[in-house]
């Protein structure tokens, strides 16, 4: 591993102690959230090759599964954290399917499709989702040291561990992926379909598998956010999150590893730099224009862009 | 850019100063957080512009204990994770000890846990579910109506109005949805019927469908809770469609003023539950406060459609920087002590808050006044049965 | 019966302004293949240029609407000079980015400019509206609707009648062979782009009288301009037309008989089935798209 990554990985590592501002932390923490979900959008969309504009509705489905059953049917939220995982994995399994007999332009428009209907359902089915008025009031994680009472994680330190805990197992759930056979079947997929088919690789079945798993760690990030800001409504659902999440992975550097997770910490910090130093009327206005500039000068992504720059393996 | 402009005047100052002249005092900072910008920024914007004559006037006035009020304006984006962040950041990075927010019922929520974890009072000014002064969460103070106390302001025209069965067309939040819950009720209470009750999505621009379904369904009234531009768009397509009944708009964002000039005719005869009466400032409990106010919001030349609610960003300053003047100081704990003896007059009425939700951990709730209009001949005009003595 | 009759107008009405959304969206979705976020954005200036040429200048109404095709087209011209064409060889994921970030700066400066307040278009028209038996009508949808439709045909006719529009049809079938044969590729993108952008600003210029211009009216336009180009296949212009006025219809319907809070559902359960039983659209050839 390169001296940067492994100076990074320390920094992040130890950032409680040397990130006093409770808000930079929050920052942080919101950071690696994304990380997680830019994780799993580039598996299908950098790896597969297939653009998904539904990742919301995964990453919703999370957090409203984890809401509803630890505030509902009082699960331990260890417990609603696997059901944000499993539940997502089993609606990216039934999404896949159907989907991906699709390629491009219509696979886009399927997922969108997706989303806007699960939306819709968590906005209307009042008596399942409590509609607009969200799911407030969620319990926050806890150690259960058996003996002793369980002990909320009520600190932003406590979560920006989970948080990072999660992000790194992403990571290396990724990186195995890719290794492996299945992330070779991937990218030949991506480069040659026909090709690939033809020397015997199931693409439907790869792809399928690859929603799978980028659903699940979606729906791990949803899960996440519920039990960290501890109130979910259907805003979760917004289109400006996929949008987020996609900005993230190709301006990150889509079909790399560190690509996504540059793209989330960047622009999670980039609003909040910008609010810190205009006014709420430019603050968007600026993003906008960094982004369009980003991608003119680096079209390929920051990572590979940096890459190519400073030699770094 | 106004950051730019402060650094730059500080070290000028530092400059000229000799020692001996007077220094700045730091100023007392409120934290805003409304939406200035997606389907609502209007009213988020109108209610900044309030916000920024009442800490105008409190400025003129000597501030608050001695020092300048600086408000600190975040815009939430409609959206709650926009909102909670804004209020980390004005909590921990600004250190406010008080904040006026977040017009949302949805964009509250999602602050209510962060003003728990840090101990920051909060003035909601527009938000009505119930459930905001209801969870048990004691840095909430609330001088809007939640939309069961706006139903009861309803109550003693019901009679007046002659409704015998009415249909809902609302907004699908937690508002519209809250609204037709309410007034639902009161309806059902006091034995009149209750007919179709159909919602449109906020950025909804066409809303012809529901509007055939409400005529077909004939009741003599339609209830309408959504913001001024549904409205005028709801008003146009009434019209069109031919669904001629009485119209009663709920939750005083629908500024009959901007109503009469975008819907023309269509807002004929339309009757209005509002907060505040711009065109008749004398029937405001306070008049010379009231009137003050629109002279002073019209001397801005911000529109006059934005006065119905604009006055509740004037309304929630002027109670904060009270409460920091009763505290004290600029201490968040202090301030949401202050907030319980907190007794002024706002431009709506009397402010004072009372205890609402579990023992123990009540929010506070002020009872505001709550008026109805209605636009005759392309003006408004307080109805006969609701003019002040 | 009543009420369907006037549940099936409405759709008609609605429909027709979908299909002008849809049809701009097509070109370049479909023959250029770059997903236009910013389609919405474009639709947004149309309806603000109409607002401003007779707020600021006092054009008149039937001259302001042609005006802000124009600066559309205009400046969809400049966007593709300026942000595509550098990345003309990149992936559709990258131009569909720098398209998203256009989205955002383009809304948000039109908030900067004109502020968050709606504002609404006078029109020569009367606000009473037309009665024919049981149904009713403003007299202003039927001028949309009427214009809407010599829009579509108008570009229909330049698309399939005119050099320019086979110069179009030939760059996007295959670029190489029609440079060849003397097409100038980056000006057919160009004029693409600008056509798309066009039409979007007219049924901007059209729509904004009847509901109210707002800095954030085009996000809901696009995704129904995006249904609609699913519905009636990629690049297929009366396909387009044709998808505009099923979905203005089965919107109505549904909102009128099953449910209003679902009625945005309906474009999206018809895009999915869409796309599992008969991609290619409705109205095209059955082609492979998997």
């Amino acid at each position: 591993m390169t001296r940067a990554a492994v100076l990074l990985l320390t920094a992040l590592a130890t950032a409680p102690a040397w990130v006093w501002n409770p808000y930079h932390l929050h920052t942080l923490i919101m950071a690696g959230i994304f990380a997680v979900l830019a994780l799993s959008l580039n598996l299908l969309l950098g790896y597969a090759g297939q653009l998904s504009l539904g990742h919301a509705a995964f990453f919703g489905i999370g957090a409203y599964a984890t809401a509803l059953l630890t505030l509902r049917l009082g699960w331990s939220p260890w417990l609603g954290l696997l059901a944000a995982i499993a539940l997502p994995g089993l609606a990216g399994y039934a999404v896949g399917r159907i989907a991906l007999k699709l390629r491009g332009a219509y696979f886009v428009l399927l997922t969108i499709s997706f989303a806007g209907v699960v939306s819709l359902v968590s906005v209307n089915w009042m008596d399942l989702t409590n509609g607009p008025l969200g799911l407030p009031g969620i319990p926050p994680l806890e150690i259960a040291v058996p003996g002793l009472p369980p002990l909320p994680l009520r600190t932003k330190g406590a979560y920006y561990y989970v948080v990072l805990v999660v992000a790194a197992v992403s990571y290396l759930v990724c990186r195995r992926l890719i290794q492996s056979r299945i992330g070779r079947a991937l990218v030949a997929l991506r480069e040659n379909e026909t090709l690939a088919e033809s020397v015997g690789i199931d693409g439907t079945f790869y792809l399928v598998l690859a929603a799978v798993i980028s659903a699940a760690m979606a729906g791990a990030a949803g899960g996440l956010y519920a039990h960290y800001t501890r109130f979910v409504s259907p805003e979760v659902f917004l289109f400006t999150y996929t949008v987020t999440m996609v900005i993230m992975v190709v301006a990150g550097g889509k079909g790399t590893l560190a690509g996504p997770i540059v793209g989330a910490i960047i622009f999670t910090v980039l609003p909040e730099v910008l609010r810190a130093v205009t006014s709420w009327q430019w603050q968007m206005l600026l993003y906008g224009i960094v982004l369009v500039a980003t991608l003119l000068f680096m079209p390929r992504g920051i990572v590979p862009a940096l890459r190519d720059r400073f030699r770094l393996t | 850019m106004a950051r730019m402009r402060t650094l730059t005047a500080a070290i000028l100052l530092a400059f000229l100063a000799s020692p001996g002249l007077g220094q700045q005092p730091e100023p007392v900072k409120i934290g805003v957080i409304q939406p200035l910008s997606g389907p609502v920024a209007a009213s988020g914007n109108y209610v900044r512009m309030g916000a920024e004559i009442a800490r105008d006037w409190i400025n003129a006035r000597g501030g608050v204990l001695g020092r300048p009020v600086q408000l600190l304006i975040e815009d939430n984006k409609s959206d709650p994770k926009e909102a909670a962040t804004a209020a980390e950041k004005l909590i921990v990075r600004d250190k406010v000890p008080v904040i006026m927010g977040a017009w949302g019922s949805s964009m509250t929520l999602a602050v209510m846990p962060k003003l728990e974890e840090y101990g920051v009072p909060m003035v909601v000014e527009t938000s009505s579910a119930a459930s905001i002064t209801k969870r048990g969460n004691p840095w909430v103070f609330r001088i809007s109506p939640p939309s069961e106390m706006e139903a009861l302001g309803l109550e003693k025209y019901l009679k007046d109005l002659g409704i015998k069965k009415a249909d809902f067309l609302a907004v699908n939040t937690d508002w519209g949805r809250g609204a037709v819950t309410a007034f639902g009720d009161l309806l059902k209470r006091s034995g009149a019927g209750v007919g179709a009750a159909e919602f449109m999505d906020q950025a909804a621009t066409d809303m012809s469908a529901q509007l055939t379904k409400i005529r077909a369904d004939n009741g003599d009234t339609l209830f309408l809770t959504t913001s001024v531009e549904q409205i005028t768009l709801v008003l146009k397509q009434a019209q069109e469609q031919r669904v001629a009944r009485k119209i009663i708009t709920t939750g005083g964002s629908s500024s009959p003023t901007q109503l009469i000039k975008q819907a023309g005719g269509a807002a004929e005869g339309t009757y209005h539950i509002l907060f505040f009466l711009p065109w008749f400032p004398e029937a405001m409990p306070d008049g010379k406060l009231a009137k003050a106010f629109v002279d002073e919001w019209n001397k801005r030349g911000f529109p006059f459609e934005g006065l119905t609610e604009g006055f509740r960003g004037h309304d929630g300053i002027l109670t904060a920087a009270e409460a920091v003047k009763l505290a004290g100081k600029p201490d968040p704990k202090a301030v949401r002590e202050a907030l319980w003896k907190v007794s002024l007059m706002g431009v709506n009425g009397p402010i004072k808050f009372e205890k609402d939700g579990p023992a123990g951990k009540e929010s506070g709730q002020s009872k505001p006044s709550i008026f109805i209009v209605q636009i005759k001949d392309g003006k408004i005009a307080l109805p006969a049965f609701a003019a002040k003595k | 019966m009543e009420a369907l009759l006037q549940h099936l107008l409405n759709g008609l009405l609605l429909g027709g302004t979908y299909a002008l959304l849809g049809i701009g969206l097509t070109l370049v979705f479909g023959l250029m293949n770059v997903v236009n976020f910013a389609h919405g954005e474009f639709y947004t200036l149309g309806a603000y240029a109409t607002f401003a040429a007779l707020a600021a200048a006092s054009v008149h109404f039937f001259l302001a609407i042609p005006l802000a095709i124009v600066i559309g087209a205009l400046a969809g011209a400049a966007c593709d000079r300026v942000l595509l064409r550098p990345l003309r060889g990149e992936s559709i994921d990258t131009t569909m980015l720098v398209m998203i970030g256009l989205w955002i700066a383009m809304q948000n400066a039109e908030l900067l400019v004109w502020g968050g307040v709606a504002k609404s278009v006078p029109t020569p028209f009367s606000t009473q509206p037309v009665v024919l038996g049981p149904l009713s009508v403003s007299p202003l949808r039927i001028f949309v609707f009427g214009v809407s439709a010599l829009l579509i045909l108008g570009a229909h006719l330049v698309l399939s009648r005119t050099k320019l529009g086979r110069a179009m049809r030939a760059t996007f079938q295959d670029r190489e062979t029609a440079a060849l044969m003397g097409v100038s590729i980056d000006r057919i993108h160009m004029v693409t782009f600008a056509f798309g952008a066009g039409l979007a600003a007219a049924a901007g210029a059209l729509l904004g009288p009847v509901f109210l211009v707002y800095p954030s009216m085009g996000d809901l336009a696009a995704l129904k301009a995006f249904s609609v180009v699913i519905l009636g296949g990629l690049g297929n212009f009366v396909g387009a037309a044709l998808g505009g006025l099923v979905l203005g219809v089965a919107e109505e319907l549904g909102a009128g008989y099953i449910s209003s809070g679902y009625r945005d559902a309906v474009g999206f359960v018809m895009i999915v089935a869409m796309l599992v039983f008969r991609p290619s659209g409705l109205f095209a050839r059955a082609e492979r798209v998997g």
